[in-house]
């Protein structure tokens, strides 16, 4: 496949993104008010332990781990599920799967665009006032390029689980059930919500093997070097549990989705 | 146009309610995922408190079941939003397409024919859920049990729901005048996940931002103080009846000069 013309797909996919441009700005705002919040809620939580280090995580590092997980999860949302049920349910998708491109390629690039805006937009300004707010408390060296990596590997990841969910809609044609249900699932066992490191024991060893900790844990575990990453050898694992993930949901996703594909029925359109 | 009384309304919603519901029998496999979905929603809700509680035994003063009292309370008060006003979320596709135009044409309230619209049944897991929750809060703090407390649960249980669906009012109207909107609803309807923790963790000018802005501080917290420490109640618990009828006033109006402001897209 020629690059350019994928890139011609991310290059619409900004330009759509663009066109929205005080949505990005009202998120941003609002994201700040959340992490208020957050940081209320944490703070009062720190205060009344006691401590200042639980489980290994002081209040700087749990603050620091939910902001950017916070900014990551508006990086990596995508609304694959809606979108389809909706191509569906307008015929639209009949186009879509004429193009001379596959369904799951096109989706996928059409909306890197996106990916790329809310990345500059709203995950590096994010990032920039927690540098400014804790006074550089991420260490500027190799776990930035690594923790890069890692997330380009969340992104096709992320893509996976909706690719892998999306066609469910297919069968049962019920949007807002699968969809909540991926994302109170994803949010909980990814630890988008509350670290992983404060999981009980038992709960913790089994969350760690599963795809969800590839999306927001094992990236923002990088960029904070926790978790091991700060040796060559505990990196290497972060990356193959990635990237092991990463090729079991592709095939998963291919399959199912070439199955799936035969039951689509379109109402006139 | 005459008035129109409360039995009139009343008639019309049932007549409503039973044709959204046979719509919605037609999609049964929706139904029941989109019902176990809603007890997922709340059943991660619930882990990640247990999660945050296993760790640390308090916060800001507040024990276990103070807490588990506050987060029942907050789902009973949540529900009214989930169940009546659930057709805000399609409002910005209606404006978008046209398709809201319809509602100005019938000689009833626009707002409460567009409300009327849907019911949703889902939500009534969370008020099961909810009230489960209270029930057992409840016992292991060892509040007495009398007709007046009961009454008054009640009162502020409507009084806090009327704070969430006033936010969530005001969030689906700035479609009227903002182009994909969405978002606002997205992110008024994330805060709600803070009213389950006492708003004394808020400190300065953020106290009064999510007391009367975004009144997060009023879906659980205050109104459940009047429940929990009948000795010691704030001035802001009492009125918080007055100012939930007030905010949600004044979101109707947002709403219904959102409507005077629409003119529809062709189509």
């Amino acid at each position: 496949m020629n690059p350019k013309r994928l890139l011609a797909l991310t290059r619409g996919g900004i330009m759509e993104s663009l066109h929205y441009r005080l949505g990005i700005f009202v998120t941003l705002f609002a994201n700040l008010i959340y992490l208020v919040l957050v940081y209320y809620l944490w703070k009062a939580i720190y205060d009344s332990s006691g401590t200042d280090v639980v489980n290994g995580m002081t209040f700087s590092d749990t603050m620091i781990y939910l902001i950017l997980a916070t900014a990551l999860f508006n990086f990596l949302e995508m609304f694959v599920v809606w979108d389809m049920s909706r191509a569906i349910q307008s015929g639209k998708i009949v186009l879509d799967l004429l193009k001379p491109m596959s369904f799951r390629k096109y989706t996928f690039w059409s909306y890197t665009g996106n990916h790329v805006v809310q990345f500059v937009l709203t995950f590096i300004p994010t990032f920039i006032v927690v540098m400014i707010v804790t006074g550089g408390a991420i260490r500027m060296g190799l776990n930035l390029l690594w923790f890069i990596i890692a997330t380009v590997f969340a992104l096709v990841i992320n893509y996976n689980i909706e690719m892998l969910i999306a066609p469910i809609c297919l069968y049962t044609e019920s949007t807002w059930g699968i969809n909540i249900v991926k994302e109170t699932i994803v949010l909980l066992l990814s630890g988008a919500s509350i670290p992983l490191a404060f999981f009980p024991e038992k709960a913790r060893i089994v969350v760690e093997y599963l795809p969800f900790r590839a999306v927001y844990d094992i990236p923002l575990s990088i960029l904070l070097e926790k978790s091991g990453s700060d040796t060559c050898e505990g990196l290497l694992k972060l990356f193959g549990l990635q990237l092991i993930w990463l090729v079991i949901l592709t095939v998963a996703g291919n399959i199912f989705w070439k199955i799936a594909v035969r039951r689509i029925t379109v109402n006139g359109g | 146009m005459r008035k129109r009384g409360l039995k009139f309304y009343l008639s019309i919603y049932r007549k409503i309610l039973i044709q959204d519901l046979k719509s919605k029998m037609s999609y049964r496999a929706d139904f029941v995922i989109s019902t176990f979905g809603m007890i997922m929603t709340n059943l991660a809700g619930f882990i990640t408190f247990m999660i945050l509680f296993h760790n640390f035994p308090t916060i800001n003063g507040w024990d276990y079941y103070h807490m588990l009292f506050l987060y029942g309370f907050s789902l009973v008060a949540l529900t009214p939003v989930q169940c009546f006003f659930d057709n805000n979320w399609n409002l910005r596709f209606m404006v978008q397409t046209g398709d809201f135009i319809k509602y100005c044409f019938r000689p009833v309230n626009v707002f409460f024919y567009f409300m009327s619209e849907v019911f949703d049944v889902k939500g009534l897991g969370q008020l099961a859920f909810g009230i489960g929750t209270i029930v057992y809060a409840w016992i292991h703090i060892g509040l007495e049990v009398n007709v007046l407390i009961i009454l008054k649960l009640i009162l502020f249980l409507f009084t806090a729901s009327l704070f969430m669906i006033a936010i969530m009012n005001f969030a689906a109207a700035t479609c009227f005048w903002l182009k994909g909107s969405g978002y606002v609803m997205v992110i008024m309807f994330r805060f709600k996940d803070f009213a389950k923790y006492p708003s004394s963790i808020f400190q300065g000018v953020f106290k009064v931002i999510f007391t009367f802005i975004i009144p997060i501080a009023f879906i659980a917290y205050y109104p459940s103080l009047v429940i929990l420490e009948p000795g010691n109640v704030p001035l802001l618990s009492w009125l918080s009846p007055l100012i939930g009828l007030l905010f949600f006033f004044a979101s109707y109006k947002f709403w219904m000069l959102g409507v005077r402001r629409y003119d529809f897209t062709g189509s």
